[in-house]
Formats: structure tokens, C-alpha cells, sequence
């Protein structure tokens, strides 16, 4: 009985976690944030220029999974990120440099050469690393004190960032509809911002997973 | 589709231009005896560790690994850490598994075909067939130290350098590769541990 009792709570829990994965931010009371709050709405990136290596599992369409080697330079205050995709026995797959002027394509094999999956792969990349641009149109603290950030893009997407108590983060985006479609969850512990484990889940247009483990980082 | 390929595969073996202006081809002896000495080679088992060193990185990315190898044409080129991933070959079967979530999945993606053809290099090399390379030219140099050095053979050299190979003291051993790729890159592959003609299980060739 008590074990039902247990199970019916956790279901709880976990049908709350959805939901509040999939309520928009706009619909979510918040108490008005601090100044600080604001602050530490960008802080939560990389500050500064940092280089790192990470483990990458990726699971994509039709169960199809496969390991590399992700390495990835930034400059946060350039808004630059130079990114390579390695086979474990250091393969270049893909080579990409996102900056000011847009992006280029240095290198990419297949798949990783249509434009459509390179673009996603710097999108993700950019979403992972820097903090969209200009200031969150809404910020503050949710009841039980999860720090919450809302930027709105010009598309009528928003990006949400969450950051608990326990200091384990997520990241949301949302489509103009306000469904999510990417979830990022970052654990710590964070070495300059980064932290140490991502697992991103993107459901629209295609559902793919990715689990990144940070293996290295400069300086 | 085969230049792709070769650029490809070019493109991942990595690369070179020694000086081969001061670089002094050995004479026929000297590449016969070499050549002779791999003959004795039945097996080999030995551990490397791979810099890949890449001019945005101000470190080396490091990997950790073991190879094995049977003649004719057996062999188990494995890495442990970070990414766990194998690549088989027996005969002229190639498999290629990576280990995620808990289980060897094969590989699906990735430049398959390239690492097909950089294994059966490999595979060349172990049994010092150097000239038997459709990819690569060969070159003696007595050194010191001794290598081989291998340059592209058509005008590929924007995706490789070349490749030197440095044989160990012991007959058949090899010591170390250095990879040169355009622009900065490189990879160094250095074994150890290296066990000559030991007693190998035919299944580490045919299962992850």
C-alpha cells in the first residue's frame, strides 16, 4: 500500500516536471527578480574566450546512434564559435565557424555536409554555449526559488533558462506556438560555465538526442 | 566517387612533406631487410596513445588505445578512452562498432568507407607491404632515425601531408606514427607494450 502510495507521488512529481517543462514561461507566476538575478542570466555561459573537448553521444531518427569527439573554441564577447566534429581516431567530419557575418562551412563529410544538418549542428552549438542576444525581456524566481530567464527571439521563439536550487540547469526552447522543442539539461559541477555533462533533446523538426561529457577544458 | 573517396580518406590518414629534398632514399637492401623482417611477424599485440594536435587546441586531445594483428590479414585497431570504438577486420571483412549506452552498437555513420580503407593501410604496414599502398608513395629514409615515409601520389597534398613511420629497434616493430595534415594539424600515434607473434583467440578479430 505504501509502495502505491510512493509510486503515486513520484508519478506526481514527474507528471508536475512535464507540465512545467511545457507551460510557456509568459504563463508561469513569477516573483519579480533582483538586478543580481539579471546579471546572472548571461553569467551562466562561458565567460571570456574558452576552448573544450567534449564526448558525444547521438542518438538520431530511426535509432541510429553514434560516438565523436567534440571541439569547440568561443569567444562569448565576439560572439564567435569554431566548432570540429572528430571520429574517435581524430577524423575531421565537420568544421564550422559561427561569428558576426554568419556562418561557414570550413569542412564537412557526410551527412554532415547538407546544409540543413550543419546549420542545426552550429544552432545547437551556439544554443549550448552563448547566451542569446540582448537582455531576457522577463527574469525572477519561480515559488520554490528555481531562477528563471526569458528571452524572446524575433522568429516568436523564446528561450527559457532554469536554474534550480541545486544549481543543475536547463535550457528551453520554444517555438512560436510555445511548444518546446529542444530541452537541455547542463549538470554540474560547472568548470568556467561550462558544465561538466549536456544532454540536449530536440523533438521538432526531427527528435534526435545528444549526451556531451566535457573531457577538457582551456584555459 | 573514388577521387572522394581517396580525398577522404587522405583527408583522415593526415599527412606530410618531410624534407624529402635532404631526405635519403635507402638502398635496396636496406628496404629488402625490412621488409624481411616483417616477414617473421605472425602476430603482434601492442597498447598506443594517440596526440591529435589541432591549432585551436592549446592541448593535445589524447586518446588511449590497443591493437592487435594476425597475418594474413587479421586486425583489431580498438581505443579505450575517451570514446570507446573498434575496428575489425578478417579477411576482407571490416567491421566498425562503437560502445554507447552500455552495449557495441555498429557504426552506421561517419566516414565508414575511409576508415575502411585507413584499417586496411594499417593492416600494410604491420606486415611492412608499405609498396603495395594504392594511396601512397614509399620512401626509405636510413635516418637516423629510421622511417618510412609516406607522401600522397596524385595532387591531393591540400588534404594530406604525409605519414612517417619510425620502426623500433626490434625487427618488425613499429615505434611510433606521425601524421601531418595542412594547416597546423597532427597526429602522433606511439606503441608500447608491444608483444611479437603472441598466441591470439581468432574471435578478438570477429567480435567487439
Amino acid at each position: 500500500m505504501i509502495r502505491r502510495k510512493i509510486l503515486f507521488i513520484g508519478l506526481l512529481g514527474s507528471l508536475f516536471q512535464i507540465f512545467l517543462g511545457c507551460v510557456p514561461l509568459t504563463k508561469t507566476i513569477l516573483s519579480p527578480g533582483s538586478p543580481e538575478d539579471l546579471t546572472t542570466c548571461t553569467n551562466v555561459f562561458p565567460v571570456g574566450p574558452w576552448e573544450s573537448v567534449h564526448k558525444i553521444e547521438a542518438v538520431i531518427t530511426g535509432g541510429v546512434s553514434f560516438s565523436l569527439l567534440g571541439v569547440t573554441r568561443g569567444d562569448p564577447n565576439k560572439r564567435r564559435l569554431h566548432s570540429f566534429l572528430l571520429t574517435p581516431e581524430g577524423f575531421i567530419l565537420f568544421e564550422g565557424l559561427l561569428g558576426e557575418d554568419g556562418m561557414t562551412i570550413q569542412k564537412a563529410v557526410s551527412p554532415f555536409d547538407s546544409p540543413a544538418f550543419a546549420g542545426g549542428l552550429m544552432e545547437d552549438v551556439k544554443g549550448l554555449f552563448l547566451p542569446p542576444p540582448g537582455k531576457p525581456a522577463r527574469w525572477g524566481r519561480t515559488a520554490d526559488g528555481t531562477r528563471v530567464c526569458l528571452w524572446e527571439g524575433p522568429d516568436g521563439f523564446e528561450t527559457e533558462f532554469w536554474e534550480a536550487k541545486d544549481q543543475d540547469r536547463q535550457i528551453l526552447l520554444r517555438d512560436d506556438l510555445g511548444e518546446v522543442i529542444k530541452e537541455v539539461s547542463l549538470k554540474g559541477p560547472f568548470v568556467n560555465g561550462l558544465a561538466s555533462y549536456i544532454e540536449l533533446r530536440a523533438s521538432k523538426p526531427l527528435p534526435y538526442k545528444l549526451k556531451m561529457t566535457l573531457l577538457q577544458i582551456s584555459p | 566517387m573514388e577521387k572522394t573517396r581517396m580525398k577522404r580518406f587522405l583527408f583522415f590518414s593526415i599527412p606530410i612533406i618531410i624534407s624529402l629534398l635532404s631526405a635519403e632514399a635507402g638502398s635496396d637492401q636496406e628496404w629488402a631487410s625490412l621488409k624481411e623482417a616483417a616477414k617473421n611477424i605472425r602476430s603482434v599485440k601492442s597498447e598506443f596513445l594517440q596526440k591529435r594536435i589541432l591549432p585551436i587546441l592549446t592541448k593535445p586531445l589524447r586518446s588511449e588505445g590497443r591493437v592487435f594483428f594476425q597475418t594474413p590479414g587479421s586486425l583489431r585497431w580498438e581505443y579505450l578512452n575517451p570514446l570507446r570504438s573498434v575496428m575489425l577486420q578478417k579477411g576482407d571483412t571490416i567491421r566498425l562498432y562503437h560502445f554507447s549506452e552500455g552495449e557495441w552498437k555498429p557504426e552506421m555513420t561517419q566516414a565508414v568507407e575511409v576508415r575502411r580503407m585507413v584499417i586496411a593501410e594499417i593492416s600494410r604496414w604491420f606486415q611492412g607491404r608499405f609498396d603495395e599502398s594504392k594511396i601512397f608513395k614509399n620512401l626509405y629514409v636510413p635516418g637516423p632515425p629510421v622511417r618510412i615515409l609516406l607522401t600522397p601520389k596524385e595532387g591531393v597534398d591540400k588534404f594530406i601531408r604525409r605519414i612517417e613511420i619510425f620502426p623500433g629497434t626490434r625487427p618488425g616493430v613499429i615505434e611510433r606514427v606521425e601524421i601531418e595534415e595542412p594547416g597546423g594539424s597532427r597526429t602522433s600515434i606511439e606503441f608500447r607494450k608491444t608483444e611479437i607473434n603472441p598466441n591470439l583467440p581468432s574471435e578478438i578479430f570477429e567480435k567487439p
